[in-house]
């Protein structure tokens, strides 16, 4: 009964925090521009732990349907329709269609095999956007498009204008997507998720499909991972092949990491910590990467369940 | 060993603690940043310092403290004290580019922006700098688009299209040493857009493409392209190549003999990678887009002192340049103009010529009205192994004005809409 009220405390405040960031961080050094990043990487790096922390299948390639969607909206709005909602939409769409294709070839692999076998594909993306200049712009990206307004009908709302307007409207799109993730960890499905994480051969005697479930878990991850994608791309105004690339993979493994992969909120945090500490130390020194190296060894050495574990341990004691 | 246990707890929970606090003092430190004075005028340079073009990076960066320095002795913008704000862009994530643009631009508010070397973030921190409206002077992105396809009102460039520097160099390479070509290009939008250009040219002068190869980016071992390059037997090898590569294939070439059967060149190069090659590969011919040895060229002599003693007693190179005249530009225009509104400056930036103590070469320099160009003189010449001074690698042959080389502004594809 406790542990649920602290939980609901706990969602309370971090809900809060979210819809007063934009108020608040210009007093720790940030802008709102930096709250919009920190919500989309939240959410892809959330996404992953959708399959990472609770069905504990490791991705190394969610890079590749975060940079689908983000080519997906820039290329829809670029060449087929001026409007940004669609442009989401057929980024999503095609990063699912993708994703689904590919999950069906790699559910039966496990631990390192499934990993490597994501980078590849991943890898494919990559080049694909890397190399076909004509249609992606290759390694000078995709630009010549711009964020356009939210039509409905009635009136528009320009997102693209107002740092501000655009937090909000990426807020809501994650309000959305973390609601139907919750959803579904609580649902029975969810829970089968957990089942195969803790002992999958347990779960396989129980009668449970384990690779219908595995191959759901990722399509359902990797969709949420392609909507971050493409309102990471309307942030910037630009699609980057960088953005599908295994590193790209390996900064949202290590936001999840950081924040904590058993726990739901975990990621936010650790996107949070990752995102801000990028943006402040890379101002101070040239070596910043290794600033962020050195805290994420620190992490993983002395609190495997990452930032969210240690707070619930101190909790606890 | 029966408190080994216990001393242990003690251990890690102190190393818990000292990492806790570590990790605290990281994100909490944002708190300490002093509110920067309002009163100044900002100019904020984002460019990278870290990765592939760190040092193209910090060469520019060290042209705009220069240019700061002086601007600051000679009564600032507009009476007000100039400050330069420098974010790392990083070398290959543009996201983390048009993150630092908007932090310069909505955090800080930066007067005006620079930057990048990286073609690709030239582009996306363009769109940054127009939906904000913000002046922004290109200093190192040489892709066409910047002032071409995807030029804005408020963007201008300072380096040259990679179309005038094909341009310039391909009347010599055809008239002196030959009309067949063959190219080694690196394989991504930067090489081939730079392989178009020549190939426009030779289509231009009735000359033959003797063949191309594309190498992957990042290749170390060149044999199979150089052979296939020989077989092919032209008149002129063009290398494409950049940075790493560009040691790589020419230390190659050199190894193979090819220089002595073939004439080498190539479009745009830099005393950086000049200096990295060994003495036997710093061969052909090429482009420089500034040079420091112009003693015939006034001002010029007084810039290398003053860049020398910044920069360990190197001399300048284009990169200092560009970040000179970048930072320069925004100071003359404004204390022209007697404002900081980006609409105004940008209108009478067009057209602008740029005094000779800072365009620091023999011809007019202005920026084009139409695609916002800068048109500067460009440098052909031949790298030598060994000159008087052991920075004199290269040695200009002809100076050829950025007006004739560059294509005309209908041409270039650039339509600039002006905000209502």
């Amino acid at each position: 009964m406790n542990s649920t009220l602290n939980r609901q405390i706990a969602n309370a405040l971090i809900w809060a925090l979210l819809l007063t960031m934009p108020y608040w961080i210009g007093f720790v050094g940030g802008y709102t521009s930096l709250a919009s990043r920190v919500v989309v990487l939240a959410l892809a790096a959330m996404s992953l732990n959708f399959l990472l922390g609770f069905t504990g299948v490791l991705s190394f390639g969610h890079a590749a349907y975060f940079g689908i969607g983000a080519y997906g909206v820039g290329m829809t709005i670029k060449y087929l329709a001026p409007s940004t909602p669609l442009g989401i939409l057929v980024g999503m769409g095609v990063a699912a269609a993708a994703a689904a294709i590919i999950g069906t070839l790699i559910v039966r692999l496990r631990s390192v095999y499934f990993a490597m076998v994501t980078i590849a594909f991943g890898q494919v993306f990559y080049f694909i956007a890397y190399r076909w200049n004509a249609v992606t712009g290759g390694d000078d990206g995709l630009s010549g498009w711009r964020t356009l307004p939210l039509d409905f009908g009635i009136g528009k709302l320009d997102i693209a204008g107002q740092p501000l307007t655009f937090y909000y409207f990426v807020l809501a799109l994650f309000a959305v997507a973390v609601g139907i993730m919750a959803l579904l960890l609580r649902s029975p499905f969810g829970r089968t998720l957990l089942a195969i994480r803790e002992n999958e051969r347990r779960a396989r005697f129980l009668g449970i499909p384990v690779e219908q479930h595995i191959w759901m878990s990722w399509l359902i991850s990797c969709v949420f991972v392609s909507l971050a994608g493409t309102l990471y791309a309307l942030l910037n105004n630009f699609a980057d092949p960088h953005d599908l690339r295994w590193d790209q993979s390996g900064d949202f493994v290590i936001m999840a990491v950081l924040g904590g992969m058993r726990s739901f909120w975990g990621p936010l945090i650790g996107a949070a910590i990752f995102v801000v500490l990028q943006d402040y130390i890379s101002s101070q020194t040239e070596n910043w990467m290794s600033f962020i190296g050195l805290f994420f060894v620190l992490i993983v050495l002395f609190f495997p369940r990452g930032v969210v574990g240690l707070l619930r341990r101190k909790a606890a004691s | 060993m029966t408190d080994g246990p216990f001393s242990m707890k003690i251990n890690r929970r102190s190393v818990l603690k000292a990492a806790a606090a570590v990790g605290v003092a990281q994100v909490a430190a944002p708190f300490v940043i002093s509110a920067r004075a309002a009163d100044k005028v900002k100019i904020g340079l984002d460019d990278p310092f870290t990765g592939t073009y760190a040092e193209l990076g910090k060469n520019e960066k060290i042209g705009c403290e220069l240019a700061v320095e002086e601007i600051n002795k000679k009564g600032g913008i507009l009476g007000r004290e100039v400050e330069l704000l420098s974010e790392d862009s990083t070398s290959t994530n543009t996201g983390t580019a048009v993150q630092k643009a908007h932090k310069l631009i909505d955090r800080d508010k930066v007067d005006f922006l620079l930057g990048n070397v990286n073609s690709a973030m030239a582009l996306a921190t363009g769109e940054v700098s127009a939906q904000a409206k913000v002046l922004h002077i290109v200093t190192g992105g040489h892709t066409d688009a910047v002032t071409g396809t995807d030029c804005h009102w408020n963007v201008f460039r300072v380096c040259n299209t990679t179309r005038m520097e094909t341009n310039s160099v391909s009347q010599i390479l055809f008239n002196e040493f030959g009309k067949k070509w063959y190219f080694i290009t690196p394989d991504y939008a930067f090489g081939h857009t730079l392989q178009q250009g020549f190939e426009a040219s030779l289509k231009k002068f009735g000359g033959t493409e003797a063949g191309a190869s594309l190498t992957p980016l990042g290749t170390t071992d060149f044999s199979s392209y150089l052979i296939k390059a020989q077989a092919a037997n032209p008149d002129v090898i063009i290398f494409l190549t950049a940075g790493q590569d560009a040691v790589n294939s020419l230390k190659q070439a050199v190894q193979f003999g090819l220089d002595k059967k073939f004439h080498i060149a190539g479009a745009q190069q830099e005393l950086e990678v000049l200096e990295g090659l060994p003495e036997n590969a710093r061969i052909g011919t090429w482009v420089f887009e500034w040079y420091w040895n112009q003693p015939n060229v006034p001002h010029v002599k007084e810039f290398v002192a003053a860049i020398r003693k910044k920069n360990n007693g190197k001399v300048p190179t284009a990169r200092h340049w560009f970040g000179y005249v970048s930072t320069w530009t925004c100071a003359l225009i404004a204390n022209q103009e007697k404002t900081l509104d980006a609409v105004k400056l940008a209108k009478a930036l067009e057209g602008f010529t740029l005094p000779p103590e800072i365009a620091l070469m023999p011809d007019k320099v202005a920026y084009r009205a139409g695609d916002h160009q800068l048109m500067p003189d460009l440098y052909v010449g031949h790298a030598v192994s060994k000159g008087a001074v052991p920075e004199d690698l290269f040695h200009v042959d002809k100076i050829v004005k950025g007006t004739d080389a560059a294509l005309p502004v209908s041409e270039t594809g650039c339509k600039v809409t002006w905000p209502a």
